[in-house]
């Protein structure tokens, strides 16, 4: 089963057909050199089978993420743990033409909070390609720290930030890390 | 907008139940993926490229509304094999594939699985015609092919895994 979940600007939602062609582009593009890409569309369509097919296997996964009052698919968010991940993730990627409005960082919350309250987690971490800046920004806005660096063959070197624990969020919540 | 599940009908033959793949198939799913018996299909993978095949074959489902089970025996639920019909964007029509892990080998359970998928695809999805694909090498998976009446059509060229050989099976209201 995959939950809806709703923020104040966004609908995270089971990934569809639908999302294909942007999925496609993201991932033809320079921009998804951070996570695994750029591929080829068959690549890309695999891997949004991928996405999907996780979510019965680990019973969490990825949610694709649209803006509520437009319905555009604007990007891949929620909980990631393939086998080859060094534990449980929230992971983020923003399609083409969305970065700069905070939607990541929006996501990423919710999908946070289901992790902790829902799924009980103790702890989350995220992983940060070394060059990615602009990940690196959304998880220093949600209270993430530095806890070393993992390596991947394919992925590369990635830094590992570490979510603030569940208790330390109920006090205060995101506003204690403004 | 509502909570979405990935809907993956069971089938049941005399023998076997074709079902959804589940996270307690993958350790005999990884260790066909790593024995040579998967170079059919791309093969030998690692652990964690077995992972993420198994949930590609998953989110198949939800991405065309078909695709392969996990076949496995129908009193003991011991997994056998992936098959069903299957459509990724590079290939070059919706095929029927099978794939039998090691201990099932002989017993005649793909055909018996892949008769199961093909009174699917023409009885429920209402598909007009289908093929199968196997490599040239693959002989096993030709016989199997033949013995299912599917007649032998030119090649497709796959652009990573190479010649395919293409079968397409009898006309619904067709097959014996």
């Amino acid at each position: 089963m995959i939950p809806v979940l709703t923020t104040s600007r966004l609908t995270l939602r089971a990934p569809t057909p639908e999302d294909f062609p942007v999925f496609a582009e993201f991932y033809a593009s320079d921009r998804s050199r951070h996570v695994g890409g750029p591929m080829t569309r068959e690549q890309a369509w695999r891997a949004l089978a991928k996405e999907l097919g996780h979510w019965p296997l680990r019973g969490y996964g990825r949610w694709a993420v649209e803006i509520t009052e437009t319905g555009a698919f604007i990007g891949i968010i929620g909980l990631w743990n393939p086998l080859d991940w060094p534990e449980p993730e929230i992971g983020w990627d923003l399609m083409n033409g969305f970065e700069g409005h905070g939607y990541a960082t929006e996501a990423a919350e919710a999908a946070r909070a289901h992790a902790y309250d829902v799924l009980g987690w103790p702890t989350a971490i995220s992983l940060v390609a070394v060059a990615n800046d602009g990940s690196r920004k959304v998880a220093q806005r949600l209270g993430a720290t530095r806890d070393g660096t993992f390596h991947h063959d394919h992925f590369g070197t990635m830094e590992i930030w570490r979510h603030p624990a569940p208790v330390d969020l109920s006090d205060g919540g995101m506003e204690a890390y403004a | 907008m509502t909570d979405t599940l990935i809907r993956i009908p069971t089938l049941t033959t005399e023998r076997l139940t074709l079902r959804a793949p589940q996270a307690s198939d993958f350790d005999v799913y990884a260790e066909f993926c790593a024995s040579d018996r998967s170079r059919g299909v791309g093969g030998p993978y690692n652990r964690e490229q077995s992972f993420a095949r198994l949930t590609a074959i998953i989110g198949h489902w939800h991405l065309r509304g078909f695709g392969r089970w996990l076949v496995a025996d129908r009193e003991t639920d011991e997994p056998l094999g992936t098959v069903g019909p299957m459509a990724p964007t590079d290939w070059p029509e919706p095929e029927i594939a099978w794939t039998l892990f090691a201990s099932a080998e002989g017993r005649g359970i793909a055909y018996e699985a892949a008769l199961a998928a093909r009174d699917y695809v023409y009885d429920v999805l209402n598909w007009p015609t289908v093929i199968s694909c196997t490599v040239p090498d693959n002989h096993r998976s030709i016989a199997l092919a033949k013995r299912m009446g599917a007649v032998q059509e030119p090649s497709f060229q796959h652009p990573t895994i190479g010649e395919l050989l293409v079968w397409r099976h009898p006309a619904p209201g067709t097959a014996t």
